[in-house]
């Protein structure tokens, strides 16, 4: 039999395997710029860990992960994308019950796992988890589970607990508000009567929120850690607003943070849910890379980037930018909840 | 349920019978991803063309729970990622479907080569139909297996378009929803389209149009009339998404596809078991 010409490492990128808890796991990792020695700086260096977004491969919509961990590797960061269990190419079975498991932080002890091993094998200080979606309910888990992680980006994450299908009437009847203009106008007093139900609730959050994600969320935005916070234009939404009669997580979160937070809340405008069309994944590569810049400095590539890190202070609860209708959302069983 | 472990571990120690190798394969320009779920003895190799583009990510558990499956069987499974696409490198938007139908040539000879006596079985699905079954009229494979096969690749592209703008307008209301027939109108007037994080070239747009499934291809009967290795076509209802026709990531791949697998496993079994064929004389055509 012949011996395989397939290789393990390309110019950019490495092939790696991790033990996730006995379960074998398939990661890439993206070798930084300048190369990692401890010389330049490896046993200071933060690295990126990307974890997935739902079902979806380690590459994610549009193969926008490949692209950003290029981007970031570039920067100078030692960049990493795992296919969590029974996910991607990496061993077991996830069940249809996934979006649950997420929700409950079930992959928390694995990801925490899969960082103490990159730490421990690439010399770094630490990790900054980047989730999208559902892959950031996993990733504020993971923040609060362990001491390796030193920052989150967050990519659209919510604090609900979502149905990972709705019923059929119900998406019929979306469906047709959003064809007809009578439709349209029914869903608007829908909302408004929403909006008003949840007044007289007296602005809390809702029966499906969350609480275990947003109890850990607490834990460490009011600890202090990084977190960058981005958010694509939802459905009829304005800015980091939500739609009317939805409730307003992003404030909220904002507020569990406490003061001595350090989160940074950014509305990506012209992006989709998936953040992989054009306008969406630069904007994010933007927005990242001068936030890693803020706080997590380079010593070889420091000066460069201090010069380019035009860090947006967080927007206000008024955000002005127009919301665009968000386009590509597909894919993703939590969108549109 | 934090810190309780992963629930699919007990599920893990089946597959890991069989291992699974993730490695490069240098191709011109570019690196194609490549896994091998490599088995000792095979009856039967298998190369995979899975769908395309953003397709690949709808259908990618599916897919890889597939091959697991074979292996599993004792059939040796290579899968890969399109140039360009996935964890391969090189830049979409300057593929062309000649590009890809080379992956599927350089691929199926190095898989024919770890073992020239055990029959080699082409498998594609969407686009993938569309490259496996050119190279398999080129004389490559022992035995040909279709799933969703389109007549030609702008069929396939079609079928990625609409149902990128049926979840697209999901999130659109009144005039801001566009049909599938405004983008592509674009893309006859010559601009190139984005779909779903991928920029589309007009070249490739045009190119899609000639690139057609082999017409001896149209169906098992005129297949078996044209070649003498054997060869299957299995049409995919809604009921396989998102394998075709839609589907929810998150939710409908994460079903279960046995009904699927076990009779297509069992045919590229009885395919094997007519051995490898030599490509000199023996098909009609």
């Amino acid at each position: 039999m012949r011996e395989a010409p397939m290789i393990q490492a390309i110019a950019k990128r490495e092939l790696m395997v991790l033990d996730g808890l006995g379960v074998r796991l398939q990661g890439t990792y993206h070798r930084p710029a300048g190369g990692l020695s401890v010389a330049s700086g490896a046993g200071d260096r933060v690295g990126i860990l990307f974890v997935n977004s739902l079902s979806l491969p380690r590459a994610a919509s549009g193969d926008s992960a490949v692209h950003w961990a290029d981007a970031m590797a570039m920067q100078g960061y030692p960049t990493f994308r795992i296919d969590l269990p029974g996910l991607g190419d990496s061993a077991g079975n996830a069940s249809t019950d996934l979006l649950d498991r997420i929700n409950g932080g079930e992959f928390a002890s694995v990801t925490t796992a899969v960082m103490k091993e990159i730490v421990s094998r690439f010399e770094l200080s630490g990790l900054v988890v980047f989730g999208h979606c559902a892959g950031s309910v996993s990733a504020v888990y993971a923040g609060a589970a362990t001491s390796e992680c030193r920052g989150l980006i967050l990519l659209d994450p919510y604090f609900h607990l979502p149905q990972a299908k709705r019923p059929r009437l119900r998406e019929e009847l979306s469906g047709w508000a959003r064809r007809s203009k009578v439709g349209g106008l029914l869903s608007n007093l829908y909302d408004r009567t929403k909006k008003v139900s949840m007044r007289l609730r007296g602005g809390g959050p809702p029966g499906n929120a969350n609480l275990q994600l947003l109890a850990r969320w607490k834990q460490v935005a009011t600890a202090g850690m990084p977190v960058l916070l981005l958010k694509a234009p939802g459905i009829k939404a304005q800015g980091t607003k939500p739609r009317v009669g939805e409730f307003d997580y992003i404030d909220h979160v904002m507020k569990l943070a406490g003061r001595r937070n350090r989160v940074s809340a950014e509305f990506v405008k012209g992006a989709d849910h998936s953040f992989a069309n054009r306008a969406g994944r630069e904007a994010v590569r933007k927005h990242i890379a001068d936030w890693l810049a803020v706080h997590f400095p380079l010593a070889d590539f420091g000066a460069r980037n201090k010069s380019n890190a035009a860090l947006r202070a967080r927007k206000d609860s008024n955000e002005s930018d127009e919301s665009q209708t968000a386009a590509e959302g597909q894919y993703c069983a939590v969108e549109g909840r | 349920m934090q810190g309780q472990g992963v629930a699919v571990t007990n599920q893990l120690h089946e597959n890991e019978q069989v291992e699974e190798r993730a490695g490069y394969f240098a191709v011109s320009g570019a690196h194609l991803y490549t896994v091998l779920h490599e088995v000792a003895e095979p009856l039967a190799r298998v190369l995979l063309v899975g769908p395309f583009a953003s397709e690949r990510h709808n259908s990618y558990l599916p897919w890889v729970r597939w091959a697991r499956f074979l292996a599993a069987a004792n059939i040796e499974v290579l899968r890969y990622d399109y140039r360009g696409v996935g964890e391969s490198t090189g830049a979409f938007e300057a593929m062309t479907l000649a590009d890809w139908g080379e992956d599927v040539t350089l691929l199926s000879a190095w898989l024919k080569e770890r073992g020239p006596h055990v029959p080699l079985v082409l498998h594609g699905l969407g686009l993938g139909a569309v490259l496996a079954g050119r190279a398999f009229d080129a004389g490559v494979g022992d035995g040909l297996l279709l799933w969703a096969a389109p007549a030609n690749a702008n069929q396939a592209l079609r079928q990625t378009l609409m149902r990128w703008v049926g979840l697209e307008q999901i999130f659109k209301f009144g005039d801001d929803r566009r049909s599938a027939s405004d983008y592509i109108r674009k893309l006859e007037q010559g601009s190139p389209l984005e779909v779903d994080g991928y920029t589309w070239s007009v070249r490739l747009w045009q190119e899609s149009f000639r690139f057609a499934l082999p017409a001896m291809l149209a169906s098992e009967e005129s297949a078996a009339q044209a070649y003498a290795r054997p060869v299957r076509m299995v049409r995919l209802t809604r009921e396989a998404a998102p394998l075709a026709k839609g589907g929810l990531v998150g939710f409908d791949d994460l079903k279960d596809f046995g009904w699927l697998y076990g009779p297509n496993r069992e045919w590229i079994l009885a395919a094997a078991s007519m051995g490898p064929m030599s490509r000199e004389g023996i098909d009609h055509a």
